[in-house]
């Protein structure tokens, strides 16, 4: 939209075709390095979840690629084979007496040559890798941990509260789009100025009430039954949709009888399938990921845990770096991820932020 | 025409307009219900904690301590840091969550780009990232000594290995910016190219179509998202959630209140210092909302409940 075709007229056809081919060249491929950079960091998280432990554990001098040291059996005891400056170039040589100042070495490819003394501080020298990616992690993560059945009380909770916060909110939105209630402008006022409500001011008397007066400790109905009453954005988005349609259907649909459930349903709700799906899939991103009430009020059921809740635990929890945190987070983030390739033609397609309402 | 016209055929029109009143409050009472139970009850419920000396262990023995608690806040140089950094956080996010993703936007709406749907949901897809598995991506990448930005960038043009841990709220609101960034992209798509048109005849270049006819006419959006950025980052969620927890909060005010209450066990004091944010954030909403007739762009029309 914002690039200018340029005008027709006056140029050349070939000089145009030029012109227009170049500038379409630079700006793919200015977004396309712009995209690359931007999701580059979570190569990270792929690339140590295929790492092993050991490499891991070597810290700096192992390789940013998923590797495995070499080692080489020599005196029916292990050795690690070492890259080592020898002759004027690099040998790969196992580590067999090591010293402060020198060091004997042996060619794994002809170990009958004997000891190869090298001078120098083996402490200096970084061990020498071969490529290795092991899907052991994931392997291990799903034989360990009972991810079917966290998977299947996520959706569970996704489901339940799902179904309850997109039937209220669509409900609500439609209250407001369609009907003259008497301080309408002011409730909604009200419902955008409580999105902005910080959260920490409602979890300490909530906290409390879910806890001491209702007894929800170690349930899951301090994730279902908030999210029953409606949400204040989904009720935002649906509105504004709602009130882009054209009031002539319902308008005609009344004339022949239908009331105003029957008008919801037939009418407007058919025109705002996109929305109606935005909002759906919001809240499974959002459930999906959610972890404040999780670890709050599921933290001394585990045999309850959500898949948000599993991964942080899995990998030995927040600012963790080991190889099994960024396994259980790839778990973590499949699921979501394929629902956002599958669902990209609607998601978010439809939301009408205007204040242009027919 | 709407409904209360038509019902008003044929019957008392003051009674046809009062039963569709109820019809729209029936239909609206779950939030209003959620309201008063999930919002207004909790929100008043702190304000009697927050004169208490409510104490997690030993709620029984509470006692009304009048408004010590918030005089302790003023003496409690944790309490005051913990509110300038929020300050802080909140000054920086949000400017420059928005003019990242305005940029994005109005980049990705060029019509010369392929493979549009495709890259809107990739730009999206950090957004939805646990919370979890950006702590981690980060610190392997800013470690100080295995970090992959000390490894790649750093040491091959010779710059001393440095903490970069600086640079964790940088990345999170890039990361962030996926809502923000699809409702800008769906604004400035849902321009009429004629109007576009009809400036570029009458001579005004790219730049001067930016600013004087994209940006007012998706100031709507801008004011959403806005609002979406501001509420984020005082750690409060909207549109998306990656389950942040309240102990890594980005804003250090939710972050000493989380400590307070489950560390600490100190309720009456958490309340107290969530009551301080609350008034902080309902002046900020105040005065955005007041400025909001300056600057949003609203077409005249019949009815004016609108943003």
């Amino acid at each position: 939209m914002m690039t200018s075709k340029p005008k027709r007229s006056y140029r050349s056809t070939l000089g145009l075709r030029l012109w227009d081919f170049t500038g379409t060249a630079f700006v793919n491929l200015f977004v396309s390095i712009l995209l690359l950079v931007y999701l580059s960091p979570l190569s990270y998280m792929l690339v140590t979840s295929v790492k092993l432990h050991s490499q891991l554990q070597d810290g700096p001098t192992a390789p940013l690629w998923p590797a495995e040291s070499l080692t080489y059996v020599y005196d029916n005891k292990e050795r690690n084979i070492y890259e080592v400056p020898i002759d004027g170039g690099m040998r790969q040589l196992a580590l067999i007496k090591g010293g402060r100042t020198s060091s004997d070495f042996i060619d794994p490819a002809n170990p009958e040559a004997g000891l190869i003394h090298w001078e120098g501080s083996w402490r200096a020298l970084s061990k020498a890798y071969v490529l290795n990616v092991t899907l052991n992690n994931f392997v291990g993560l799903w034989n360990s941990i009972d991810y079917l059945t966290i998977i299947g009380h996520t959706l569970l909770v996704v489901l339940i509260s799902g179904v309850g916060v997109v039937c209220s909110s669509i409900a609500v939105a439609y209250g407001m789009s369609r009907f003259p209630v008497p301080g309408g402008r002011f409730l909604f006022l009200l419902i955008i100025a409580t999105i902005m409500i910080p959260d920490s001011i409602l979890i300490v008397p909530s906290f409390v009430i879910f806890t001491r007066v209702l007894g929800w400790f170690g349930s899951y109905l301090p994730m279902i039954v908030p999210p029953l009453f409606g949400s204040a954005v989904y009720i935002f988005l649906l509105r504004q949709k709602f009130k882009s349609i054209p009031r002539d259907l319902d308008e005609a649909a009344m004339i022949d009888g239908a009331g105003p459930l029957q008008i919801l349903v037939l009418i407007i709700l058919p025109q705002s399938i996109p929305v109606v799906a935005t909002v759906a899939l919001l809240h499974f991103f959002n459930t999906w990921n959610e972890l404040r009430v999780a670890s709050l009020y599921l933290g001394i059921r585990p045999d309850l845990q959500t898949m948000a809740f599993t991964a942080q635990s899995a990998g030995g929890g927040f600012g963790a770096t080991s190889e099994l945190l960024h396994t259980s987070t790839v778990f973590l983030l499949l699921v979501p991820v394929i629902v956002l390739l599958i669902s990209q033609r609607f998601f978010m397609q439809d939301m009408i932020i205007t204040s242009s309402e027919k | 025409m709407s409904f209360h016209r038509i019902l008003a055929w044929g019957r008392k029109p003051a009674m046809a307009k009062q039963s569709l009143a109820l019809t729209g409050l029936l239909f609206m009472s779950p939030w209003i219900l959620g309201f008063i139970l999930l919002k207004l009850t909790p929100i008043l419920a702190a304000l009697a904690f927050s004169f208490t000396d409510f104490y997690m262990l030993d709620p029984y023995k509470t006692q009304f301590v009048g408004l010590k608690n918030y005089i302790d806040i003023f003496r409690d140089p944790a309490a005051g840091a913990s509110l300038f950094g929020s300050i802080g956080n909140f000054l920086f996010m949000v400017p420059f969550q928005m003019v990242v993703a305005l940029a994005l936007a109005v980049i990705a709406s060029s019509a010369r780009l392929k493979n549009k749907l495709l890259l809107r949901t990739l730009f999206f897809l950090p957004s939805i990232i646990p919370a979890v598995a950006i702590f981690a991506i980060i610190n392997g990448l800013t470690d100080q000594r295995s970090g992959w930005i000390n490894l790649l960038i750093l040491e091959p043009l010779n710059l001393p290995s440095s903490n970069l841990g600086g640079l964790f709220p940088v990345v999170l609101a890039l990361w962030s910016i996926g809502p923000t960034f699809i409702i800008m992209l769906s604004a400035i798509q849902s321009i009429p190219t004629e109007i576009i048109e009809a400036a570029r005849v009458d001579g005004a270049g790219p730049i001067l179509r930016l600013f004087k006819i994209v940006l007012p006419i998706s100031s709507p959006a801008i004011f959403f998202s806005l609002v979406i950025n501001m509420t984020n980052a005082f750690g409060g969620v909207v549109l998306l959630d990656r389950g942040m927890p309240f102990s890594q909060s980005l804003s250090p005010m939710e972050a000493y209140i989380s400590q307070q209450m489950f560390s600490s066990g100190r309720l009456g004091y958490a309340s107290a210092l969530a009551w301080i944010m609350l008034l902080m954030v309902l002046t900020i909403i105040i005065v955005v909302f007041r400025t909001a007739r300056y600057w949003v762009y609203f077409p005249r029309e019949e009815d004016h409940d609108d943003i």
